[in-house]
């Protein structure tokens, strides 16, 4: 583990280098505040420091508040080792933020334990750390597919709109939906329907570029948003997604399972400001158009066509469909 | 103001302490003990100059320093006499500064010869 030493003084750097270096840290070594901060502040900087208070640049407790006051980054541990010892330094010293104080001469004993306390501490805040993003990817992504889910789509898509807007340029909304996947549960059984949805999100996945997103949207409905596409290519690029399905089948541990997914497509171009609901309402139609006109197929929502007043609060026909 | 007894309970040089803390690492003790000399006879002048100059800022930041590199070296009475120093000089009281400072010339006059004898021992 990296340690960060920061001590003007050049006797106390060499003992405590040697000190650190022989209990197994990999030692930085600087000599004033100013240095110390850089360093902290370094991406992959040390997350354990040994800082002294008197300094030139910036002292010690200069840079615990400076430090504290970066709340995006890492946590840092951060001891004052000085030889200002009273009551009144030491309470000076933690309320600026650190979180251990030491008195020179320091004991190597004491030194080496109260660094493994604050190991301990670094090693709580990483894993406090890993179990938020764990629930963070949990609340916004499927548990099948682990593609981004209905929420966080919708959050997404909702923000990628104004985005476009603002821009003058045009996302692309494209829904689709597995063609008769009912009969794939039914007759292959739901694992194999479940390894047809996980190998329809991979295919998504790798058609789409990185900034683009993709979302399993309901039961076999998935989204695809393709931000900042041209609507001149929007129609292609559907339908280049449209036939990765209908050109070969997916294998599954009960053999291979053609499937066919039929599309609705809408450009945000041709529809200007309206809300997010109206435009999912319309490519929902125009994918129902998809269904109703023999499926594996991609049907556009524009704005002149029935779609664009049809919207209500009735259920998606697309759904009823299958 | 430190005692009569509690100066007597201090050592000049407390070895034993020191060889504890580099875990008795001969090598480093000795680079210890160098870079001590060096430092010491560049902070020495500096000290001295500050205090005759009425600087009680920099006196009290030197010997501060000088304080944390004695304690270090285990020279206790030297490290007493040098926080005694920036005690007086942080308290603004000039006119007890000449008087300390002796003393902690007294005390290097004691720790300096007996560095010097060890860091020979340990050379041979």
């Amino acid at each position: 583990m990296k340690i960060l030493i920061a001590d003007d003084e050049m006797l106390s750097r060499r003992l405590l280098e040697k000190t650190l270096d022989r209990a197994g840290y990999e030692v930085v070594v600087v000599e004033n505040g100013k240095q110390a901060l850089e360093k902290l502040c370094q991406p992959d900087g040390p997350r354990l420091a040994l800082l002294d208070w008197i300094m030139p640049e910036l002292d010690g407790p200069s840079v615990c508040r400076a430090l504290r006051k970066r709340s995006e980054q890492s946590y840092i541990y951060l001891v004052l080792l000085t030889s200002k010892g009273s009551k009144l330094d030491t309470v000076h010293g933690l309320e600026s933020g650190a979180d251990d104080y030491l008195t020179k001469p320091f004991n190597a004993e004491e030194l080496r334990a109260r660094l493994r306390v604050g190991e301990r501490i670094l090693l709580l805040e990483d894993r406090l750390v890993e179990a938020r993003e764990n629930m963070r990817f949990r609340a916004t992504h499927d548990a099948l597919t682990s593609l981004l889910n209905r929420g966080a789509i919708m959050d997404l898509l909702g923000r990628e709109l104004h985005r476009s807007q603002r821009e003058k340029k045009s996302t692309a909304i494209l829904l689709g939906d597995v063609d008769h996947f009912k009969r794939v549960n039914d007759t292959r059984g739901h694992i194999v329907g479940d390894e047809v949805l996980i190998e329809i999100a991979a295919r998504l996945l790798g058609a789409v570029r990185s900034y683009d997103f993709v979302a399993r949207f309901g039961g076999e409905e998935f989204l695809v948003v393709l931000n900042n596409c041209d609507p001149a290519f929007g129609p292609n690029r559907g339908e280049e997604i449209r036939k990765l399905f209908s050109c070969r089948p997916i294998h599954t541990a009960k053999g291979p399972v053609a499937v066919t997914m039929s599309f609705g497509l809408l450009q945000s171009a041709d529809w200007g400001p309206k809300p997010l609901e109206h435009l999912l309402h319309a490519v929902d139609l125009a994918l129902y158009r998809a269904k109703g006109e023999g499926r594996d197929c991609l049907r556009i929502a524009m704005p002149e066509t029935k779609d664009e007043i049809a919207f209500d609060e009735t259920p998606h026909p697309a759904r009823q469909q299958n | 103001m430190q005692n009569k007894a509690e100066h007597q309970a201090q050592q000049v040089w407390n070895l034993a302490e020191l060889l504890a803390r580099v875990d008795n690492d001969q090598e480093l003790l000795h680079d210890l003990l160098g870079i001590f000399k060096e430092e010491f006879s560049r902070i020495k002048p500096s000290l001295e100059a500050a205090v005759a100059a009425g600087d009680l800022k920099k006196a009290a930041d030197v010997s501060h320093a000088l304080k944390g590199m004695l304690a270090n070296l285990g020279a206790e009475r030297a490290a007493a006499a040098a926080a005694k120093l920036e005690e007086l000089a942080s308290a603004g009281k000039q006119s007890a500064l000449k008087d300390a400072l002796n003393v902690l010339g007294l005390e290097a006059s004691t720790l300096l010869p007996q560095i010097d004898a060890y860091a020979a021992e340990v050379r041979h």
